[in-house]
């Protein structure tokens, strides 16, 4: 009993030192238990992975692969198969050899048609269809039909209609020589574009049809082009037609003065 | 004195030999399973290890497997689209084009740029100069163009009303193809100037922007198509002209018959009486 209280005391006395005993005796506790927890969890841990694995990814990643086979298939047997790629290559290159001879054919069939040589000088001129050979047209024109009359010969409105209507029909002739010419460059293009097209794939055929476009577009100016000078050439043989009645008032009024005239002095 | 200080250092170590003792049995006690664990090879490793090599091999069978069959599909989709779908070569050589042809069109343009004016007098070279100007701000010169070539509506006491409409009307009509015919001009050149731009763009264009180009140029081919439209409807409204002034001559040509009948008539009754 004595001891006890003895031990006690003492220990009373190291107070100090044995303060950090119950933290020793806490953290060891703690240890051994995580420890203890840490090997069930692992266990658990390793299954959940497995079930993760074969569940979660596996199921997924199947799913995927069976997806990806499905576009692949899908792109190559009904978006883009090769056997119709190449039908359609080889219908370009089969239709473009059925009409292009026929066409060629038909656009190397001569349409002159005059038989006097003024005539047939300046027909060949303006279905020449070389821009180079505008400059030819006046003279050529000139031949067949005449200059304007000198001012002796005609009053000067004559002579301006006279000119006018001239001009007119010179420009039209040489805008349709120039169309003509326009005309066979843009054949030769559509020409090379289908030429282009029998090469092509899927992928680069949107830019041909763009070029095609394109090319339409210009086509489209050259065709408004000629309608403008189709409109001044319509546009002269009116204002000639509406002149000649403004002459003829002039000269009726003429005639009647000079009646009045005859007339008034007996 | 002596035995006091053994005394007392038996007690001492007694003590700390009991303490020692105390924490020693604590930790034995409350480390078992997990100091095994740590120290030396124990059945839980064979469990973890056995776990690990299952992880593996579900690794292997369940993911790297489909893995290596989805990037052979994708090894597979990229050559189908490399070589079948975009070929770079089909690819360059459609862009290719598109430099060849901005040569042509360049060429097309520089011949409808080509001179054709061919008047040789002044009024009607003033004339001509305005109806192949191309340019809108010529359209305003055109009246008084014409009028120098054509002449004004002839005054009321040279003609009946009927006739100066009629000339009014025709002269109207004429002025109007001829400023449609600048128009035409100026906006099949903004086409063409537009359709080079475009065409510039399809140099660089990739298969998925050529279509937008193409949207863009179908939308301009509208507008042409619709320019050419109107174009076309003043070429029918000029050709009506005629056609009805052909008809109002012979209208014209009929009173004057009813009018020298009248007359001779007047003349044959005067004679009579």
């Amino acid at each position: 009993m004595k001891r006890i209280s003895d031990f006690l005391g003492r220990l009373r006395q190291n107070r100090k030192h044995l303060r950090l005993l119950p933290v020793y005796v806490v953290m060891f506790c703690l240890l051994a238990g995580t420890a203890r927890a840490g090997v069930a969890d692992i266990i658990s841990f390793l299954q959940t992975i497995s079930s993760t694995l074969q569940n979660g990814i596996g199921d997924v990643l199947g799913k995927i692969n069976k997806i990806k086979g499905t576009v692949n298939n899908l792109h190559q047997q009904v978006v883009w198969p090769i056997n119709a790629i190449n039908q359609a290559k080889g219908f370009v290159i089969a239709t473009k050899g059925r009409y292009l001879g026929i066409f060629s054919q038909i656009r190397a069939i001569p349409l002159n048609s005059a038989t006097l040589a003024n005539p047939s000088r300046f027909e060949a001129v303006f279905r020449s269809a070389n821009a180079g050979n505008v400059g030819q047209v006046q003279a050529a024109y000139a031949q067949v039909y005449a200059q304007v009359p000198p001012d002796t010969d005609a009053q000067p409105q004559q002579r301006n209609m006279i000119d006018m209507d001239d001009a007119s029909a010179m420009a039209s002739l040489k805008t349709s020589i120039m169309a003509d010419q326009a005309s066979g460059r843009m054949l030769s293009l559509a020409d090379t574009l289908e030429t282009q097209t029998s090469t092509s794939a899927p992928g680069s055929a949107p830019i041909l049809a763009a070029q095609a476009q394109i090319a339409n577009l210009e086509n489209q100016a050259y065709l408004a082009k000629m309608l403008a000078a189709d409109l001044r050439a319509e546009a002269t043989k009116l204002a000639h037609g509406n002149a000649i009645l403004k002459k003829s008032a002039e000269s009726t009024r003429n005639l009647r003065l000079q009646i009045q005239q005859v007339v008034s002095h007996p | 004195m002596k035995n006091r200080i053994l005394d007392r250092i038996s007690n001492i170590s007694r003590r700390r030999l009991a303490l020692t003792a105390v924490a020693v049995v604590l930790i034995l006690v409350l480390l078992p399973t997990s100091a095994r664990s740590q120290f030396g090879l124990d059945p839980c490793c064979a469990i973890i290890s056995a776990g690990l090599q299952s992880i593996s091999g579900l690794l292997k069978s369940v993911v790297a497997k489909p893995l290596g069959t989805i990037q052979q599909f994708e090894q597979q989709a990229a050559d189908f689209e490399q070589q079948v779908v975009y070929p770079a070569a089909a690819i360059n050589q459609a862009r290719g084009l598109a430099a060849q042809f901005q040569g042509q069109f360049a060429q097309l343009r520089q011949l409808s740029q080509i001179a054709v004016a061919s008047a040789t007098l002044p009024n009607p070279q003033r004339l001509e100069q305005a109806l192949l100007s191309r340019t809108v701000s010529a359209i305003p010169n055109v009246s008084v163009n014409y009028s120098a070539v054509y002449g004004p509506v002839m005054p009321a006491t040279d003609a009946p009303q009927p006739v100066r409409d009629l000339v009014d009307a025709t002269d109207a009509e004429a002025q109007a193809a001829m400023k449609k015919a600048i128009e035409i001009d100026a906006l099949a050149d903004l086409e063409l100037q537009a359709a080079e731009q475009i065409n510039q763009q399809l140099q660089n264009a990739a298969p998925g922007s050529a279509a937008i180009l193409e949207a863009q140029t179908s939308a301009w081919l509208v507008r042409a198509n619709a320019y050419t439209q109107s174009a076309m409807a003043e070429l029918v409204r000029v050709r009506s002209i005629e056609l009805a002034n052909q008809g109002a001559q012979l209208k014209f040509s009929a009173g004057h018959t009813v009018t020298i009948r009248d007359q001779n008539g007047q003349l044959m009754q005067q004679g009579v009486r």
